[in-house]
């Protein structure tokens, strides 16, 4: 029964981080069409400012603060200088499909680099804002700790913001009528392109919290926050890729998932898990678990 | 059929010839050419012909370069048999997977190879028979004692790579000429057009699905060769996008194209060398320099000319002809 908790309560605290980076990926694909495979990079990148000022100043939030300004700095930056000269160059022939994907996989080896050049490949870490030991119940302590509470509490924080921004702003109104009908919004005066960017702004200021949560119990590295990018791409299919509360579901899902692999059956089957759940929902239901008998757009 | 036969003939004659003339290191590179050739093919022919997108070719070729060296070290088998066993599981592996890619766009199959990418590698770690993180040894042997005294290590390895690799390449192109060629550009360019005459699309899509997997399985063979080891280090992430780059710059639907793809994609380490050197850099230049400029010609070829050098030319001769 204990184990049972304490694996929920894991799992509840992994999935939440992979909401995040879900999010910021259907954020993007629902204004834009691609699959932003860069975001990894970019949270990386975000993080390891993050990195410099948490550590400079010995404050943790002050680096997730500056982390997600970078990260919103460098999300608008891929939109305006990198996806807009990319579709202004109308590709036609045989690379016309794959251009989008293989440019932000581009983008992605692109920032990983210049994180390297910069920071080196050594393992970093980042003092984590509250106590990695475990909580104890009567006689035993179970491996859920300040830190987990904390990183739920966060990751609470930023969706409930996220949906009051979406929800009650004339922002969030504009961001989904562009993102639902682009030339509709057009044509009721929004400026689409701007919200476009606007969009990946938010979405990189989410990636960037992503990466500072993981990197608060982990360490980090210019390829540290790869499997959060897989993870969080599982997630986003499991939610259809549309859905912003789908993929969330998605991320609570695959997080609690995983860890019952992890806690009952061993860690070398954790990420054969998350691919067969991929493998699974694009066979059965691949416009996921929020579809209402639309078809996939894409 | 018999001209091309010759053209391969001879132009294998000529890579011996110039094997024999070049220093050890230039004859290694040559072998991990011959490498990034049968590589680079099997992504001409999936993303190239038939449309689909793969992020994940460098887990084929571990699956390949797995199969290989565990077939010879635990059956004892000879060196052929080793590299049949690589095509052969990395076939199979390919054919599972493309039952389900064939239901999958864009986006979503680029996801789907991405994760197998990242995840394939690691899993190597996880159980013992694979050998974990430091691997486990393949080991061709020797050079035969007939071919003198003189010959070396690598320049048998650079024997075998250009072997293969030219008898990839020939039966490739040989696909992407038939019937089977055409039938996937029909469905790349039309899918709709192309299941109305009859093609069946999804049945076509795995059969290029196992084809590419086969060839890159061959890859990771020959790759397992000339580092004389398996291990996941080799399969990584950064080479499933280096694989995409070579192709993409070579012009992702020419098989020709394939050669210069190979060329830059070995010559750009040296050139980072070069560079790193004279700029006198630190470890984290010679170590990321490479991948910046990957990344950067990557980038830049798929805004400027996505379809390769080639096809802006031919298009450009085109809109000459039509001018006139």
């Amino acid at each position: 029964m204990q184990k049972l908790l304490e694996t929920v309560l894991i799992g509840i605290s992994t999935g939440s981080i992979y909401a995040l980076m879900s999010l910021a990926l259907v954020l993007v694909w629902r204004s834009t069409r691609v699959v932003n495979f860069a975001q990894a990079g970019q949270a990386t990148l975000s993080t390891y400012i993050g990195f410099e000022i948490a550590s400079r100043s010995e404050i943790f939030w002050l680096g997730l603060a500056f982390a997600i300004i970078a990260g919103a700095l460098v999300g608008a930056g891929v939109d305006y200088f990198f996806m807009r000269v990319l579709f202004k160059h109308a590709i036609s022939g045989p690379a016309a499909v794959v251009a989008p994907v293989i440019a932000t996989l581009g983008l992605l080896g692109l920032i990983r680099s210049i994180v390297g050049l910069i920071w080196g490949g050594e393992f970093k870490s980042i003092a984590a804002p509250a106590s990695k030991d475990g909580f104890t119940i009567g006689q035993t302590t179970i491996p859920f700790s300040a830190l987990n509470v904390l990183i739920i509490a966060t990751v609470s924080l930023i969706l409930i913001t996220l949906a009051i921004t979406f929800q009650r702003t004339n922002l969030g109104l504009s961001l989904r009528a562009s993102a639902y009908a682009p030339e509709i919004a057009q044509l009721a005066g929004i400026r689409t392109a701007r919200t476009r960017t606007i969009g990946w702004a938010i979405a990189g200021g989410v990636g960037g919290v992503a990466g500072m949560l993981v990197t608060s119990y982990n360490f980090l590295s210019p390829y540290s926050l790869d499997l959060l990018l897989v993870f969080g791409f599982i997630a986003a299919v499991i939610g259809g890729l549309e859905s912003m509360v789908g993929s969330v579901i998605g991320a609570l899902v695959l997080g609690i998932g995983l860890t019952f692999i992890l806690n009952y059956i061993g860690t070398s089957l954790v990420f054969i898990g998350g691919f067969v759940v991929l493998i699974v929902v694009l066979l059965v239901k691949p416009d996921g678990i929020m579809a209402r008998g639309k078809t996939r757009r894409a | 059929m018999r001209k091309k036969i010759a053209l391969f003939i001879l132009l294998g004659w000529l890579l011996l010839v110039i094997g024999d003339r070049v220093d050890e290191l230039r004859v290694y590179q040559g072998a991990q050419i011959a490498m990034y050739t049968i590589a680079l093919s099997s992504i001409v022919l999936l993303t190239g012909y038939s449309g689909q997108v793969s992020l994940g070719n460098g887990a084929m070729m571990a699956v390949g370069g797995y199969a290989a060296a565990l077939t010879l070290n635990n059956l004892g088998s000879p060196v052929w048999f080793a590299f049949l066993m690589a095509i052969f599981f990395s076939a199979l592996f390919g054919a599972l997977l493309g039952t389900a890619a064939a239901r999958l766009s864009g986006p979503y199959l680029a996801g789907t190879t991405l994760a197998l990418a990242v995840g394939l590698p690691a899993i190597a770690n996880q159980f013992s028979f694979l050998g974990g993180e430091p691997g486990i040894f393949f080991d061709v042997g020797l050079p035969a004692q007939s071919l003198g005294e003189e010959f070396t290590q690598y320049k048998w390895f650079f024997w075998i790579a250009t072997f293969i690799a030219l008898l990839s390449l020939f039966i490739t192109s040989n696909i992407l000429a038939s019937r089977f060629g055409r039938t996937w550009r029909a469905i790349r360019s039309n899918p709709l057009a192309a299941e109305l005459s009859g093609i069946h699309s999804s049945r076509m899509k795995i059969l290029a699905f196992t084809i590419s997997s086969a060839l890159a399985g061959l890859a990771g063979a020959v790759l397992a060769m000339t580092i004389s080891l398996v291990a996941p280090g080799a399969y990584t992430l950064t080479l499933s996008f280096a694989l995409v780059t070579g192709a993409v710059l070579a012009g992702v639907s020419s098989l020709p194209g394939v050669l210069l793809g190979a060329l830059i994609l070995v010559a750009i380490p040296e050139i980072a060398d070069v560079l790193a050197n004279s700029w006198g850099g630190g470890e984290n230049f010679s170590n990321y320099l490479p991948g910046l400029i990957v990344s950067l010609l990557l980038i830049l070829s798929v805004i400027f000319t996505p379809n390769g050098p080639g096809e802006n030319l031919r298009r450009h001769h085109h809109k000459k002809a039509s001018e006139h």
